[in-house]
């Protein structure tokens, strides 16, 4: 960036005596400083169409790193695992579920499983008072299909910060954007039970090339 | 000595005392200043160098050989009144305050200094600290037992002298206090030895007196007040607890309440105990000077994507390759010559979001400025600044402010608008009716659960936020890309706004077009707030 007209003060100052000359310059020079600030944020913010990805990362791709929970205590019972950089974990129905194979996917989402119901809980705080301590088995919810009903589970051990009361309104969320809207769940693991989880779960390539064969 | 050496304003100070209880005072071992405030005399008279005991006395005594109606004492006869000022130890009163005597910070005793020796002690301090000051204020702390000295003096006047006229017209309001009187004594005399004027500067010089050898904290003075009470004086032996200037100057103030308070709930009952005793051990003096903190304010404008506004360090590594705060702070600071600078900003950007335009409202407080800038500097200071910014980070509107630059910044932040420039990407090209329906939005109330890149560290919450308006500019040559252009309520999580956050921000850019939007670049456009802006 340019120092704000140095040159333009420097030769004002030179000037001093004559008083109406100097006003009319200061004058011009704010008035010149209103335009090259509007042009400078203009050039800054135009971004340069050739440097842009066709396609950019979405912010999931972007911000989370992948990981998938195949068969998870039962077989095609995938899940995912999206585990943010600040080590929250987002926990999911892979595409490969075997509810998503049912005539017309997902009809129904149940929280009130186990003990008490899941959308039940208000967690509060930072320190995320009442937050709920969930083994990795533990069930999040009840997903049902027109014939059949599955356990969706917590997968990895920690507090469970919220699940995904929308999903009780708005089944179909699962079928149309599991991986976004159609989340289930967040938890929250401590570091190191998160070592021991990560070595269970498999990355997205591999996730890949396990359900192409 | 000749009566006709002495100054004639001090002539006519001694003139307006009445003789007797003024010798009286003499012999009990108070120091003439203090006789002089005793009864009421103000000003110049304080600051001449010699006031020896000796020298009034005499004085007094041609008063009283005009008049004979008041009977000859004879105290210079039993010796007890030397030549020098503090031949019988130091005043009974003020502990020799007002005979500038003193321990110094290396604890050696300096007896009867002039007041210009005085003076010069204090331009010293403020010439070591390296301070240009065009004003300044004298602040005195004194120890409080000098008031309860003061007060049995003057119990003492009243039953010995109660019937004459000038103590019946007296009361204790014309008494001038011991701080008083050592700015009548100093303050012209500082002013010019330092070419500054006495005001209600920020620049203060604290001038702080304790007891060396004496009771210091207020414990010790609530057994003195007990003492006091009981009427039982005795010598008893006392230890000095090296506390600092700036605690003694608590202790002195906090005290000093205590004693003013008893002092008036006694009222004039106590007995007094007369003659005091003598004093032996003047007090310990600290010279200290400090300038209240300055206040830069203007605004600051981020061009980088990797600088943080405030220092940002996690295990010892730096994110970011530099911040706003030290910019500017390590600029400013030398400019001033300060001690340390505090970095305040009218909320925060992202690292990754650039702040343009209008730039966001900064204050930088200097702590103990030796050199205050004139405000016609600011504008160099703001070249400095941008030059070492390197491009980075760049001030504008630069200026002093006084401290209540800082209620400005705060009353204006809860309340501020903000405005942002997306760029966002849309899974489909973008149609002139997606931009009819973006823009056809106003005050557009939003909610939004914290983020989920927050939430490990903040309350889960959900809250209402208000888009204030909306606007889209195409980008040439691309039909997914658009610059967003955005107005909203502070608070408001924008990157969020726009991809919807796994659907916990609703609504959103991507549900409002019905297709999924991402936001690869955001700026702060304006920061709408009053405070800071160019003239
Ligand atoms: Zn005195």
């Amino acid at each position: 960036m340019e120092a704000d007209h140095p040159q333009a003060s420097v030769e004002a100052k030179s000037i001093g005596k004559r008083l109406e000359f100097v006003e009319l310059a200061v004058v011009n020079q704010e008035g010149d400083k209103e335009a090259t600030e509007e042009d400078e944020l203009q050039r800054l913010l135009k971004p340069n169409v050739d440097e842009l990805p066709v396609e950019p990362p979405s912010s999931v791709e972007f911000n989370f790193v992948r990981y998938f929970a195949p068969d998870f205590m039962k077989e095609g019972h995938d899940q995912y695992v999206y585990r943010h950089a600040n080590g929250l974990c987002v926990i999911g129905l892979a595409p490969s579920h075997v509810a998503f194979k049912d005539d017309g996917g997902v009809t129904e989402v149940d929280f009130n499983v186990g003990k008490s119901d899941r959308s039940s809980m208000k967690v509060t705080g930072k320190r995320k008072r009442n937050a709920q301590h969930f083994e990795s088995n533990s069930a999040l919810c009840k997903v049902n299909t027109k014939d059949a009903s599955y356990i969706v589970r917590c997968c990895v051990k920690g507090s469970l910060l919220e699940v995904n009361d929308r999903l009780i309104k708005q089944p179909g969320l699962l079928n149309s954007s599991a991986d976004r809207d159609g989340y289930v769940a967040i938890v929250m693991p401590k570091p190191a039970d998160w070592l021991k989880i990560k070595s269970s779960l498999i990355s997205l390539d591999d996730y890949t090339k396990s359900r192409k064969t | 000595m000749l009566t006709g050496d002495i100054e004639p304003s001090i002539k006519d100070a001694v003139s307006q005392l009445p003789p007797q209880a003024a010798k009286d005072l003499l012999s009990a071992g108070v120091c003439v200043r203090c006789i002089f405030r005793l009864f009421g005399i103000r000003g110049q008279v304080y600051s001449f160098p010699t006031l020896a005991p000796s020298l009034i006395y005499s004085q007094l005594e041609e008063v009283i050989d005009v008049d004979e109606s008041i009977p000859r004492c004879s105290v210079e006869a039993n010796g007890s009144l030397g030549g020098s000022d503090t031949d019988l130890g130091f005043c009974t009163i003020c502990l020799g305050i007002l005979q500038f005597s003193y321990h110094d910070a290396k604890d050696k005793v300096m007896k009867n200094q002039s007041p210009s020796d005085m003076a010069s002690t204090i331009a010293q301090s403020v010439k070591q600290e390296g301070h240009s000051i065009s004003d300044f204020s004298l602040e005195i702390s004194i120890p409080p037992i000098i008031l309860e000295n003061e007060h049995a003096v003057r119990l003492h006047l009243k039953s010995k002298y109660g019937n004459e006229g000038w103590m019946q017209e007296s009361n204790s309001s014309q008494i001038i206090s011991v701080k008083e009187s050592l700015k009548f004594s100093l303050t012209g005399l500082v002013e010019n030895v330092l070419d500054a004027k006495s005001s209600l500067s920020e620049f203060r010089i604290r001038m702080t007196y304790t007891l060396s050898k004496s009771p210091k904290t207020i414990q010790n003075i609530m057994e003195k007040n007990k003492r006091f009470k009981k009427l039982k004086h005795g010598n008893e032996k006392l230890h000095s607890d090296g506390t600092d200037a700036g605690d003694a100057d608590m202790a002195n103030d906090r005290a000093e309440e205590i004693v003013k308070r008893t002092l008036k709930n006694l009222g004039d009952q106590q007995p007094s105990v007369f003659p005091p005793d003598k004093v032996t051990e003047p007090c310990s003096l600290v010279v200290a000077c400090s300038r209240a903190s300055i206040f830069f304010g203007g605004r600051y404008l981020k061009y980088s994507r990797n600088v943080s506004q405030s220092r940002w360090i996690i295990d010892d590594e730096r994110m970011g390759e530099a911040s706003v705060e030290e910019i500017i702070g390590s600029n400013i600071l030398p400019l001033c010559r300060g001690d340390a600078y505090k970095f305040h900003a009218a909320g925060r950007e992202d690292i990754d979001v650039r702040m343009l335009g209008s730039g966001r409202p900064f204050l930088v407080e200097v702590q103990n400025a030796r050199d205050v800038p004139s405000r016609t500097s600011m504008r160099e200071i703001e070249v400095k600044v941008n030059n070492v910014g390197s491009g980075l980070v760049k001030v504008k509107n630069l200026d002093l402010v006084g401290s209540q630059g800082w209620n400005l910044m705060r009353e204006g932040e809860a309340e501020k608008q903000k405005q942002y420039a997306a760029l966002v990407w849309i899974s489909r090209p973008l149609e002139d009716v997606d931009v009819e329906t973006v823009v056809s939005l106003k005050e557009m109330q939003i909610l939004q659960k914290t983020p989920i890149r927050v939430l490990h560290r903040r309350s889960p919450l959900e809250r209402g936020r208000t888009i204030h308006w909306m606007n889209i500019e195409r980008i040439a040559g691309s039909s997914q890309y658009f610059l967003l252009h955005l107005c909203t309520q502070a608070g408001t999580y924008i990157k969020e706004f726009v991809h919807g956050d796994l659907g916990r921000t609703h609504p959103s850019i991507g549900s409002i077009l019905g297709c999924r939007a991402e936001i690869l670049q955001l700026d702060v456009t304006d920061v709408k707030m009053d405070c800071f802006m160019a003239d």
